[in-house]
Formats: structure tokens, sequence, C-alpha cells
């Protein structure tokens, strides 16, 4: 395996970021926006592997935003969005929707225009289910689209 | 689900839980996992119940019932669990169990396309081409991003990354974004025309040995094209 290098998304985005080779503009969304820890990610990725990211996409939040803020519960105690293990594949609509509503709990009472997410999983599923629960209005980005959409072009 | 049948004793499959075994046995029955699962209830779930179907050799009930299939393997359980019993990770084996044709959804359908053609899509790769160039032609229209294209199988590049398979089919504006970092940071990145599928549906089915065969391929497509470093953004 020494001979293949991986990145995850984050490692990238923070070696674009701090080496300089992208730079970023944070007055562009002035909006409030949280942050979704996907479970694979973080809770179990800390322990399957011992190392969970947590505090890496919140770096990069801080450099593309003002304002915004942690759900509440977050990191190990995250609350899935509904959209993990295949949901979005199985045909079980019903169950996924009634399991999205706690994190539109979280999302309401954060009082967020904008959730911010790094997986396909969770984009997917917040998307389909946000006029379900009467929140059309939430906008919901990938964490690399917010990158790229806070880039300063020279 | 039988309820006064005898239970028989060689169906106990003390290693369910692979990365300890005996742990489905150590459940102390608290119910901190049922209360941290958001969708304890539904259809008469909760993980505490499954880890005891285990315990108790009734795998087949388990493997036959809904419950693994509503739980997302989110882990919150595991995360409360006092015993640190393995819950998602004994879902997912219980998962494995089905019969392949009782995989709910369109699962098993997309893993078997993956594992045939490449992609869960079945695209062939002259369209998987056609599209990559299209979206890459309305990137270079972009002001800042004049000259764009996307590398296709470039042989020696820095980086290799994978493509989620929703992102050339419903959803190819969420293609730029990348696309466009990759461009200010002046990456030299590419693409694989054959197996850049980034999904690994065997990761939901249960399927150990095609997760194991689509990862292969994907270092595979590395070999070939001598790139050492892959972003697996899925």
């Amino acid at each position: 395996m020494e001979k293949y290098n991986f990145v995850t998304v984050f490692d990238l985005l923070i070696d674009y970021i701090k080496s300089g080779r992208i730079r970023l503009d944070k007055n562009r969304f002035p909006q409030r926006a949280c942050y979704h820890d996907p479970c694979n990610y973080g809770r179990r990725a800390q322990r399957r592997f011992g190392r969970g990211f947590f505090e890496e996409p919140r770096w990069i939040l801080d450099q593309c935003m003002n304002d915004w803020v942690d759900l509440h519960p977050n990191r190990m105690d995250q609350v899935c969005c509904g959209g993990g293990g295949g949901a979005l594949t199985t045909g079980y609509n019903e169950e996924r929707i009634f399991y999205g509503r706690r994190k539109m709990e979280q999302i309401k009472a954060a009082g967020a225009q904008m959730v911010v997410i790094p997986c396909h999983s969770c984009h997917g599923q917040l998307n389909n289910i946000k006029t379900e629960y009467a929140m059309e209005d939430l906008e919901v980005k990938y964490l690399w689209e917010l990158v790229a959409d806070c880039m300063v072009l020279s | 689900m039988p309820s006064s049948e005898p239970i028989e004793l060689t169906s106990l499959d003390l290693a369910r839980c692979r990365s300890w075994p005996y742990s489905q046995d150590h459940c102390v029955t608290c119910g901190l996992c049922a209360s941290s699962c958001p969708v304890s209830g539904v259809d008469g779930f909760d993980p505490r119940k499954l880890i005891r179907l285990i315990s108790l050799g009734l795998d087949e009930a388990a493997a036959e019932s809904r419950w693994p299939w509503i739980c997302t393997l989110c882990g919150k359980c595991e995360n409360a669990c006092p015993m640190e019993i393995d819950i998602a990770d004994a879902v997912r084996r219980v998962r494995s169990l089905r019969d392949r044709d009782q995989v709910p959804g369109i699962l098993q359908q997309g893993l078997e396309a993956a594992l045939e053609a490449g992609n869960n899509l079945r695209l062939p790769t002259e369209d998987f081409i056609f599209i990559i160039e299209d979206v890459a032609e309305e990137v270079a229209e972009e002001p800042g991003f004049e000259g764009f294209t996307a590398p296709i199988d470039k042989k020696g590049a820095r980086l290799l990354t994978t493509i989620h398979n929703k992102l050339v089919n419903t959803h190819t504006e969420d293609l730029k974004h990348w696309w466009k970092i990759f461009h200010a940071a002046g990456e030299d990145w590419t693409i694989s025309s054959v197996n850049w599928e980034g999904t690994s549906w065997g990761y939901f089915t249960g399927d150990d040995r095609a997760i194991k065969t689509m990862a292969g391929r994907i270092v595979e497509q590395m070999e070939t094209l001598s790139i050492n470093t892959l972003l697996w953004p899925e």
C-alpha cells in the first residue's frame, strides 16, 4: 500500500487552501449555515479506524463563511440524516423520511438557511426530504461546492 | 417469527460481530441503543432486538425482516453501547444473509451492473466520455475557466478521481465543483474512462467481495495510468 497515496476530500481542500493554491473570499455567503457530520466520515471512521474527520471540515468552513454554527448534538453524537446505508435506494421511503425528522429539527433549531455536507448520500437525502418538513428554502450544499463558490479567480 | 420453537444451536454464529467474536453475547439489554436509534419503534425495530436475535441464533428471522434495511448503519447505537458491541457491523452482516434476489430496491441491480459493466448505470464508455466532455465545455464558458478541459485517462497525472454515478446521470451540475477547484489549484488530475464508479453498493448489501473487486479495479486503473494519488469523494 506504500505505493499508493489516498487523499480525503478534507486533506486535499486543506492542502489547496493552506498552500495558497486557491484563495477564498469569506464574504460571499452572509446567511447562517450549519455543518452536518456524515456518519461514515465522523463517528464510524472514529470507531473503525481511530480517526474521525471532525475538525477538518470545520476549519474549511471557517475559511469560507463568517456565520456558521454547529448542530446540537454533533461530532460523535451527531444525528444521522436518514439517507445512509443505502436508504435512498431500498424503496423504504416512508421510513427514510420519518428518519430524517431529527435532522430537520436540529437544522431548524440552529436557525440555519444553509446546511453544508461532505457526503453524497446526506446531500441527496436532505434535498429530497426538505419539502416534507416545509423547509423548501433550505440550501443543501456540498462542502466542495461551497469552496468552489468562494474561490477568488485571478 | 418462531416463538415456541426450540432454538437450533448449530445455527448460532458466534462470530456474527466479526471484529469481536461473541460480542453479541455481551449485550446487557440495557436499551441505550434502542433509545439512541432514530428509527426505534418503526416496524417494531430496535437495535437491541436485533442483537438479541443474533445472540439466540435466530439469524434467519433477522435476515428475513425489514429491520436491517430500515437501519442506516449510522452507528449511534454502538456509540451509546456500554459493552462496545459493534452493532452496525452486525446489521451489515445480517444484510449479507439475504438471498441476493431479495435485496430491497435497486441496490443489487446497481451492484450487478457495476460488477459487470464497471458502473451502477451500465453507462457505456462512449456515453460517459460524451457527458464528461459536454459538461467540461459548459465549464469552459464560465468566466475564469477559459480553456478548461476534463482530462480523461491522462497517463502520469498526479491525481485520479472517481465519479459518483448520479453526477453523470441526473446531477451533472455537481460535476463542476471539484473540476473548478482543480482548475484554480493548477492540479494535474484525471478521470478514468472505465471503472470510474465511486460508489460501492456492496457496502450496503453486505457484500465484501464486491467491495474488494471494485476497489481493486480502481487500483488497477492507477497502475495502468501510472498515478499514485487517489481522491475517492464518494
